[in-house]
């Protein structure tokens, strides 16, 4: 069974209850009626055996009437010997008389020889026939006897003269106006009728066929005649079928008695239809009732209901306390509820828009103003050598500082809301363009830059900004915020005072992140591979090294730069892998290079990072020694200073397996005569940003020469990169260079082009000229 | 009683000196013996010329409230006395065809007397007394009797050869009451055995 499922309470309340009523009410009216009409049909059933008792009496006292009156004939002596000597003159006026006398419709003699002599009827042969019969029987001598198709009560007495030879039979018609009497008798109006068997079925007193022959056969045949319940057309009727003795046993007779239900029920219509009222009435009561009842209780439901959807939206929720009961209980629990939600909210947003040192908006805030009037320009303003300053005064006192310049800027730009986003200062402002942006947050630095007191101390500051434009840009850089932060480090590495988001050159950091995951399956793929750049010794005239440098053919991007995706590897662990790949790709090509008859000694660039990686370390120290290898490793001069014990005893230790050591990029950095004193290399690479120009300046030279000299009196070898010119080779030959390496010599090439380059005789010849 | 009467009857009167005798048994349809049945033999020779007369007195006294015999028979034109020994009056009368009478009121040891003309049955009734009922049998025929309790009667001194046998009784079935049948009559001692339905109404007019 399914449910049927209410929308509202107070429908299902109303429903529910008028339900149970209506049931209650059904149960009570069956009831009541069940009961009436079973006392109705009791009492009618009760009225018409009674009556059908009464008609017996009544049958027999007239039947005991009649035979008096005939008994009293057939005695008379006179008259017997008129009928025994066949007086038929005296017989029929004694008969007429004595007709009149007793006031009966007829008269009969029937003697034992089945003459009749009749007066006041003219029976049919067949009435007379079944007459005689029933006598002559001695069975019968009153009884219902069919003359025509009309019922009459007969009754007859003897005449003995003095022995039988007749009967004197009295007839009376059973008509309507007798059943009257019967009618009149009863409590009820019931109609009461004789009924006669016929060939064709019962007829009643008038001839017609009767309406309930069914019922009258069913009860002939029971024992004794109960009233029953039959359907004519009148509806239903009480019938009661008593038998009445009958001359003619083949023609029975019945005495019908019925009663119409409905008349029965007819007095307590008006019990029915005040029931029925009551019953309607209590049912509306109630369903009023029930309704506002329902009404009352769900109303502050409904109201709860409401407001928990309000809430769910968050807005403004709160419910009428209506009652003291559960129901206002948990209205007032929802009101403070609401409350308590509504400030937490109000707390966590506010903490989630400001800062909690300085009580100024945050970044998010920030991004919030930003994303709100696109076209506008975001600024960061940063105070400048920030982790000095803060390192100076402290925290505590930095936090006071960022709060006191927010208020100052405040000041300054109308009084827009100051956001702090780390340590720099972030606003939202309108500008027309790009210049007037600058214009304005310049003119504002300038003036926010007075000193600040902080805690009776005065703090000088310098400040730069950094601009972004808010809204959409082209830049992988979505936020305007970042932007701006992006900006102020570029304006503080360009040291100015203010500038402006450059895109081109702050790249792709995003989508060069991806390429790390990408690089790993490169180098499987063959993506990535290695290309060697010849080193040409100037005083043997021959190549005899080279320096094997990474490349990555990008499916997608195509070439990309060796120093964005080396650089990457470094920061993000993978250059290990990476390098050990390199290592071993090296060892495979000299080996094959070799086959080719040209030994040559391979450089490989090792990271900083590794050399403070013990694991590294074991793995090219066997590399090296399993394959027996000529490796150079190449070690960025800046690079060993992060940690430079465990460093330096790498390099120890790559030394003593053999391995050279070079000091790559000399010049470039902050270059330490204490390191490349502790370092135990074998070569020095000055950089090529040195001997690009040394063909035009003549203080590079003097600086590649001074280097050069440096170089070999520590018993360095020394190598110089980025030769481009033969002036450039001329000189470091005349310098006294060792090695020289750079696109004169031969850009970085694969394997096979390398081996090409070192069997064509023509190239050395045209450096050796050079 | 009357058994006694009869025998005396026959020792005082004598037989002739005829030779056969009958004896008639009646019997009701159940096999029981049927009293008050009349029996009569017309020979096919005839019935002798003369008065008849029978060993029985012809008399019908009216006793508590009844008539007594039951049933008489009587000779055609023989005149039969009803002497009242009953305190009461009564009204005897007939209306039967051919012996019709009447003897109104009479009182105690009061008698009368009626000749019966005419063969036939007479149904006797008290006009006072309904329940009173007798019948008188007049027969045309010397050898007539009527059973006993036994339901057996003898007839005697019939002559040998064809005769009638006649049974009546006022409830036997049959047209008047009476039924028929033809027989010889041998020397000496004849028997006949007649049963019948004696449950009919008595249809005397």
């Amino acid at each position: 069974m399914t449910m049927i499922r209410f929308r509202r309470l107070q429908t299902r309340l109303t429903v529910l209850y008028m339900g149970l009523f209506g049931f209650a009410l059904l149960l009570v009216a069956i009831a009541v009626v069940t009961a009436v009409t079973r006392s109705a049909q009791t009492v009618v059933r009760g009225e018409l055996s009674a009556s059908g008792a009464v008609y017996n009496q009544i049958w027999a006292a007239r039947s005991g009437q009649l035979r008096q009156g005939a008994s009293v004939l057939a005695q008379d002596y006179g008259f017997r010997e008129a009928v025994a000597t066949n007086d038929e003159a005296t017989v029929r006026s004694a008969l007429d008389n004595l007709r009149a006398r007793q006031k009966v419709d007829g008269a009969m003699i029937v003697g034992v020889d089945g003459y009749v002599t009749a007066a006041g009827l003219n029976p049919d042969e067949e009435a007379i026939n079944t007459l005689f019969t029933g006598l002559e029987s001695g069975k019968i001598d009153a009884g219902v006897l069919a003359i025509g198709d009309q019922p009459y009560q007969a009754v007859a007495a003897p005449i003995m003269a003095p022995v039988l030879i007749g009967w004197v039979v009295f007839v009376e018609h059973l008509d309507q106006s007798q059943m009257k009497n019967l009618e009149q008798l009863s409590a009820i109006p019931l109609s009461a009728t004789v009924m006669t068997r016929s060939a064709v079925g019962w007829r009643d007193m008038a001839g017609g066929p009767s309406t309930v022959s069914a019922t009258i056969d069913s009860q002939m045949k029971a024992e004794e005649a109960h009233p029953v319940t039959a359907a004519t057309p009148d509806g239903p009727t009480m019938v009661l079928a008593r038998p009445l003795p009958s001359f003619d046993d083949k023609s029975s007779a019945v005495l019908v008695l019925n009663y119409p239900l409905s008349r029965a029920m007819k007095p307590y219509q008006s019990l029915f239809i005040a029931l029925a009222g009551i019953g309607l009435a209590g049912l509306g009561i109630l369903m009023a009732g029930t309704w506002m009842l329902a009404r009352g209780l769900t109303r502050p439901i409904s109201a709860l209901d409401d407001a928990v959807h309000r809430l769910q939206q968050g807005e403004h929720a709160e419910v009428a306390v209506t009652s003291t009961d559960e129901i206002g209980r948990l209205a007032s629990s929802f009101n403070v509820m609401a409350g308590d939600i509504r400030d937490r909210e109000a707390r966590l947003t506010h903490m989630a828009l400001h800062d909690q040192e300085t009580g100024l908006p945050n970044r998010l805030s920030l991004e919030r103003g930003a994303g709100n009037t696109p076209g506008a320009y975001v600024a960061l303003i940063g105070v400048d050598r920030f982790e000095i300053v803060r390192n100076a005064i402290g925290y505590d006192s930095m936090a006071q500082l960022l709060a006191a310049l927010g208020g100052r800027l405040a000041g300054l730009t109308e009084g827009s809301s100051i956001a702090r986003v780390g340590g720099a200062l972030g606003l939202v402002f309108q500008a027309s363009d790009d210049a007037e942006a600058l214009e304005i947050m310049a003119q504002t630095c300038e003036a926010a830059e007075t000193p600040v007191k902080i805690n009776g101390a005065t703090v000088d500051v310098s400040l730069s900004a950094g601009l972004a434009r808010a809204g959409k840009t082209m830049s992988s850089v979505d936020s305007a915020v970042d932007r701006a932060a992006i900006a102020l480090d570029q304006t503080r590495a360009a040291r100015r005072r203010c500038s402006m988001f450059d895109a081109g050159s702050y790249g792709d950091p995003g989508g060069n992140l991806s390429l790390i995951s990408e690089l790993m399956t490169a180098v499987q793929n063959g993506e990535v591979w290695v290309a060697y750049q010849p080193k040409y010794d100037l005083r043997a005239d021959a190549i005899n090294g080279c320096e094997a440098l990474m490349r990555w053919r990008h499916p997608r991007r195509g070439f990309v730069s060796p120093d964005l995706f080396i650089g990457m590897a470094e920061e993000t662990g993978h250059i290990r892998p990476l390098t050990e790949w390199v290592i071993r790709q090296a060892i495979e090509d000299q080996r094959a290079l070799a086959a080719a008859g040209h030994i040559l000694t391979v450089s490989v660039n090792i990271s900083g990072r590794l050399l403070s990686d013990e694991e590294f370390a074991a793995f090219a120290l066997n590399e090296v020694a399993t394959s027996g290898a000529d490796l150079c490793f190449e070690i960025t001069e800046t690079a060993v200073i992060d940690n430079p014990e465990i460093a330096l005893g790498i390099i120890d230790r790559f030394a003593a397996a053999g391995i050279g050591v070079s000091i790559d990029d000399y010049g470039s950095g902050l270059s330490s005569l204490a390191y490349l004193k502790r370092i135990r290399a074998d070569e020095l690479k000055i950089d090529k940003a040195f001997v690009l120009s040394l063909d035009e300046s003549s203080r590079d030279a003097l600086l590649v020469k001074s280097t050069i000299d440096l170089a070999h009196s520590l018993g360095l070898k020394v190598v110089a990169e980025g030769v481009e010119t033969p002036t450039a080779l001329a000189l470091l030959r005349g310098m006294g260079c060792d090695v020289a390496q750079g696109y004169l010599i031969g850009k970085p090439v694969a394997l096979q082009d390398l081996v090409e380059r070192l069997t064509a005789p023509v190239e050395g010849a045209a450096v050796a000229a050079a | 009683m009357r058994l006694a009467l009869l025998l005396i009857a026959a020792v005082l009167f004598g037989t002739p000196a005829l030779a056969a005798d009958l004896t008639v048994s009646v019997r009701d349809s159940a096999g029981r013996p049927v009293r008050d049945a009349v029996i009569t033999v017309v020979p096919a020779s005839g019935v002798p010329r003369g008065p008849i007369r029978f060993n029985w007195p012809l008399r019908v006294a009216q006793q508590d409230l009844q008539f007594d015999p039951y049933v008489l028979i009587v000779p055609v034109g023989g005149t039969v006395s009803f002497p009242n020994l009953d305190r009461v009056r009564h009204h005897v009368y007939s209306f039967s065809r051919g012996n019709r009478f009447e003897i109104e009121l009479y009182g105690r040891d009061q008698t009368r007397t009626h000749a019966f003309t005419s063969a036939g049955v007479a149904a006797l009734g008290c006009n006072i007394h309904d329940q009173m009922l007798a019948y008188i049998k007049v027969v045309d025929t010397p050898w007539a009797a009527k059973t006993g309790p036994t339901g057996d009667v003898v007839v005697t001194g019939l002559p040998t050869g064809g005769a009638t046998l006649r049974v009546w009784h006022p409830r036997l079935s049959g047209r008047g009451n009476e039924i028929a049948t033809v027989f010889t009559v041998t020397n000496g001692a004849n028997r006949q055995a007649i049963s019948g339905n004696f449950s009919a109404a008595a249809a005397v007019r």
